[in-house]
């Protein structure tokens, strides 16, 4: 018997390259990019549908790329917001990885583009360990997933720095404390930021786009 | 089942760099950090799965748990982190947060995935 030691080269080295080469490909192009993953049905296509809005409103040109296992749904929501859209299908795989948004990027205006939001495949897990080279990463949950969604996933929590509770609106209806959802974030992570939002009413999204330094952006970024 | 695309990026770059040393391959020695979120057991099964066919059919892969280390610009502390959850939870986690004075921290150790080494027999896989 014998060893054979190695370097200790990270086994998913290819895609932390790959998702390198993303961030600095958009930010030669001064592209701003935020990645939103999070739970299926939590609101994320809504979040990105109301940046857009939001964004363009201010004259600053959004592109999307919209990442489901399959069809073009969300695609076609941003598309129809006015957003430069690239639609991805995973098929079977559980989360987008930094090889898919390398393609998706080669078919956007990246020179026009101020914005562009990642939408990940809706899954709260698998999509944590494969970075894609954004600026920065917002997780999205909705209360009426429970009130006890950060216990249950605290790993993902540590390490996000922003965290959307969507639907706070219906919090009541389904006998859900958000409070509880706040003290264990700060809890498992006390330097990052919580947002309680409506999204479908708008609200609480000019605080999550001013963290993520969109507020007032200039196109001269 | 992300642990999948995880192994199979793992074989793909291990296969290769052992061409030049022969023998069995016995043992996969892979070292996780536990802030990493991935499955042991599903690791396990995928490694087992993907592994057919190539160098590495039938070895184990054995998983080593590196513990969260984290340091503070703030204070000084270099040390384990924190934790939340604990004896009452069946499961406790590392808190990125200096324990000392619970400023913002560096984490030192505990996101790492790599293999650490292998360990080869000296026969042919061929011998049976």
């Amino acid at each position: 018997m014998h060893d054979v030691r190695f370097t200790g080269e990270d086994i998913l080295a290819r895609q932390l390259e790959l998702a390198e080469a993303n961030y600095r490909r958009l930010r030669e192009k001064h592209v701003r990019s935020i990645s939103v993953l999070g739970a299926i049905g939590s609101g994320k296509t809504t979040l990105v549908e109301q940046a857009i809005d939001r964004l363009q409103g201010q004259g600053l040109c959004v592109a999307t790329i919209a990442a489901d296992s399959a069809g073009d749904d969300d695609h076609r929501r941003f598309v129809a917001r006015g957003a430069k859209s690239v639609n991805v299908n995973t098929q079977d795989d559980c989360h987008l990885d930094a090889h898919t948004v390398d393609h998706a990027l080669d078919a956007l205006p990246l020179d026009d583009v101020d914005v562009l939001f990642i939408e990940n495949v809706g899954n709260l897990i698998c999509p944590a360990d494969f970075p894609l080279g954004a600026d920065a990463e917002v997780v999205v949950i909705s209360v009426t997933e429970g009130d006890d969604m950060v216990r249950k996933h605290p790993k993902i929590f540590a390490q996000t720095d922003f965290v959307v509770v969507n639907k706070v609106d219906l919090a009541v209806a389904v006998g859900v404390d958000p409070k509880r959802i706040v003290d264990d974030y700060s809890a498992v992570n006390p330097h990052g930021k919580l947002f309680l939002t409506s999204l479908r009413r708008g609200e609480g999204l000019d605080e999550l786009l001013n963290a993520l330094g969109l507020g007032c952006m200039s196109t001269q970024w | 089942m992300h642990e999948y695309a995880v192994v199979d990026e793992l074989i793909g770059a291990l296969v290769p760099r052992l061409a030049e040393h022969p023998g069995r391959v016995r043992t996969v020695v892979v070292r996780k950090g536990e802030l990493r979120i991935l499955s042991d057991h599903a690791l396990a099964n995928a490694f087992e799965i993907l592994a057919r066919g190539t160098r590495l059919e039938g070895a184990d892969l054995v998983l080593e748990t590196v513990a969260t280390v984290v340091s503070c610009t703030t204070c000084g502390y270099h040390g384990p982190a924190g934790r939340f959850g604990g004896e009452d939870d069946h499961f406790s986690i590392p808190v990125l947060s200096c324990p000392q004075c619970g400023a913002d921290v560096h984490v030192d150790a505990g996101r790492e995935l790599y293999v650490d080494h292998v360990t080869l027999s000296d026969d042919s896989p061929a011998d049976g």
